[in-house]
C-alpha cells in the first residue's frame, strides 16, 4: 500500500510487574481497514488495543496515530483521542445522563459545538442505530444490545477516524449479538478504520479485511481471514480455532 | 414516602414552606398553651429560627468544605492530602463542645480586635469545620465509589481531567455520597444545640432558660423535643426528595 498508516506501532513493549504482556508488538493499519484481533483470554489483545488511546501507557516503543506520536504530551494526546474513538466491553454509558446527552455531550465539551447542533447531530446517529425512540431514557433502561449500539453512536459522534472495539458483544446475551453486530457491519462499509478485538469468529470472518492474532504478547498471525481460518500458518492458530469453533 | 418519591419537587417546595410557615408562625398558636409555654411563645419561635440558622449556615458550609477536603484527600500532591487528612484527624477525634469553646475562646484572639465576631457566627465556623470533616470522608468515598468505566470512556472521548471530574465525577459521586450526607446534616440540627455552651440563644438554651425560671421541666422539654422533631422531618423529606430527583440515572 503506499497510502501512509493511519496507526503504527513499533516493538511496542508492556509490563505488569514481572508479566511481560507484550513483547514487541510491531503493526500498521491503513484508512478503511477493518482488522480484527483475535486471540486466547491473556494474550495481549486488550492491552494494545488500550494502549492505541493511551488507556494504558506502553513501557517501550512506539506509538503513531495519525502521525501524531503518542506520549505524555498533553497537546498529543487531545488530538489523538480526538481522532479515536472506543467502544467497550461493559457500554460505560453515563448513567447519570439521558441517552441523547451521552451522545451530544462530548461534541460539546471538546468540539465545541452548541448544544442544539449537537443535539441534532445525536438524534441523527441515534436513529442510524436504530434508538431515536430511546433518546430521552437513561442507559439502565435499555437492554445491554440497545447501550451497545448508544455507546457506538456515542463514539461515532466524535467523527473519528479510527473506531476501537473491545470486545463489544462478549457482556450481551445471545440473543443481543447480533443487533450490535450489524451496526458494527454497517460501519465497516463507510469507511472508518475499525480494530475489533472479539470472540465472534463469524463476524471476523465475513467482515473484516484482515486479522491479528495474538498469543502470549505477540502478534503470530497476520494475514487475511480466509487464509486464518482455513489455513493458519501456526500450531497455535490451530489449536485457538479448534477450540471456538466448538462454539458455533 | 410514596408521596416523596414521585413528586419530589412538590415535596421540597412543600418541606420548605412548611418550615417558613413553622419558624415564623409557631408562635401564635403556641401562645395559647398553658404556663408556661404560653407567654413564652415568641422565645421558643426566636430559638428555633436560631437553631435552623445555624443549621443551614453550618451545613451549606460544611458541604462545600466537605467538598473541596474530600478531593483534597484524593489530590497527587502529598502536602495537600497530608494537611487534608490532618484535619478530618483532629476534627473527628475530638469532641464538637471542645471545638466549639476552642473557637469561641481562641479565634477572636487571632482575629483583628475590630472584627469582633458573633457568638452566633463562631458557633457557626465550628460547627462547619466539624460536618465539614464528615462530609469530606463521605464525598471521598462518593468518588471512589465511581466505576473506573465512567472515567475511562470520558477520557477515551477526549474529556480533559477537570471535564471529566466536572461532568462526570462529581455528580455520580454526589448521588453516591447524598444519603451519607443528609445523615449529617440532621444530626447537624442536634448538634446546633451544643452551641449554649458559648451563650448563642438556640432552642435548647430557651427550654433550659424557661424550665430553670419555671420548675416544670417536662412540658418545656417535650416542647423543644417536639420542635426538633418538627425541624428533623422537614430536612429529611427535602434531603429525600433531593435524592429522589439525583437518582433518575438509576430507577428502572
Amino acid at each position: 500500500m503506499n497510502e501512509h498508516p493511519i496507526i503504527e506501532a513499533i516493538d511496542v513493549h508492556k509490563r505488569y510487574g514481572a508479566f511481560h504482556a507484550l513483547k514487541g508488538v510491531t503493526a500498521r493499519f491503513y484508512p478503511g481497514e477493518v482488522t480484527a484481533i483475535l486471540g486466547p483470554s491473556g494474550s495481549g489483545k486488550s492491552t494494545f488495543l488500550r494502549m492505541l488511546n493511551r488507556l494504558e501507557k506502553h513501557d517501550a516503543g512506539q506509538i503513531f496515530i495519525d502521525g501524531i506520536e503518542l506520549n505524555d504530551d498533553p497537546k498529543h494526546l487531545a488530538a489523538i483521542r480526538r481522532e479515536v474513538g472506543m467502544v467497550f466491553q461493559n457500554f460505560n454509558l453515563f448513567t447519570h445522563l439521558t441517552v441523547l446527552r451521552n451522545v451530544a455531550l462530548a461534541p460539546m465539551r471538546i468540539r465545541k459545538v452548541a448544544r442544539k447542533a449537537a443535539e441534532t447531530r445525536a438524534m441523527a446517529l441515534l436513529e442510524r442505530v436504530g434508538l431515536a425512540d430511546h433518546a430521552h431514557k437513561y442507559p439502565i433502561q435499555l437492554s445491554g444490545g440497545q447501550q451497545q449500539r448508544v455507546a457506538i453512536a456515542r463514539a461515532l459522534a466524535m467523527d473519528p477516524k479510527v473506531l476501537l472495539f473491545d470486545e463489544p458483544t462478549s457482556a450481551l446475551d445471545p440473543e443481543m449479538v447480533n443487533e450490535v453486530l450489524t451496526v458494527m457491519r454497517e460501519l465497516a462499509h463507510t469507511g472508518i478504520t475499525m480494530l475489533v478485538v472479539t470472540h465472534e469468529m463469524g463476524f471476523a470472518r465475513e467482515v473484516a479485511d484482515r486479522v491479528l492474532f495474538f498469543d502470549q504478547g505477540s502478534i503470530l498471525e497476520d494475514t487475511t481471514p480466509d487464509r486464518f481460518f482455513n489455513d493458519p500458518a501456526h500450531e497455535r492458530a490451530r489449536a485457538f480455532l479448534a477450540q471456538v469453533k466448538h462454539g458455533f | 414516602m410514596d408521596w416523596i418519591r414521585h413528586h419530589p419537587g412538590a415535596a421540597i417546595f412543600t418541606a420548605l414552606i412548611g418550615l417558613l410557615i413553622f419558624l415564623w408562625g409557631m408562635a401564635i398558636p403556641l401562645s395559647y398553651a398553658p404556663e408556661p409555654i404560653g407567654p413564652a411563645a415568641e422565645l421558643f419561635a426566636e430559638g428555633t429560627r436560631v437553631t435552623v440558622g445555624l443549621t443551614v449556615v453550618s451545613g451549606l458550609a460544611g458541604l462545600v468544605l466537605g467538598v473541596l477536603v474530600g478531593l483534597g484527600n484524593l489530590s497527587p500532591i502529598k502536602p495537600i492530602r497530608w494537611f487534608c487528612a490532618f484535619y478530618v484527624w483532629v476534627l473527628r477525634g475530638t469532641p464538637l463542645l471542645l471545638q466549639i469553646l476552642f473557637v469561641w475562646l481562641v479565634l477572636p484572639t487571632l482575629l483583628p480586635a475590630q472584627w469582633s465576631l458573633s457568638d452566633f457566627t463562631l458557633a457557626a465556623i465550628a460547627l462547619s469545620l466539624n460536618i465539614g470533616a464528615y462530609n469530606s470522608e463521605c464525598v471521598r468515598a462518593g468518588i471512589l465509589a465511581v466505576p473506573h468505566g465512567q472515567i475511562e470512556a470520558a477520557k477515551a472521548l477526549g474529556f480533559s481531567p477537570f471535564q471529566t471530574f466536572w461532568d462526570i465525577v462529581l455528580p455520580q459521586s454526589m448521588r453516591i455520597a447524598l444519603p451519607a450526607l443528609a445523615n449529617n446534616l440532621a444530626s447537624l440540627v442536634k448538634d446546633s444545640s451544643l452551641a449554649y455552651a458559648i451563650s448563642v440563644v438556640e432552642l435548647t438554651m430557651v427550654g433550659y432558660r424557661i424550665q430553670a425560671e419555671s420548675y416544670q421541666p417536662i412540658p418545656v422539654f417535650l416542647t423543644v423535643g417536639a420542635i426538633y422533631l418538627i425541624l428533623t422531618t422537614a430536612f429529611t423529606t427535602m434531603t429525600n426528595a433531593i435524592e429522589q430527583m439525583l437518582d433518575v440515572g438509576r430507577k428502572r
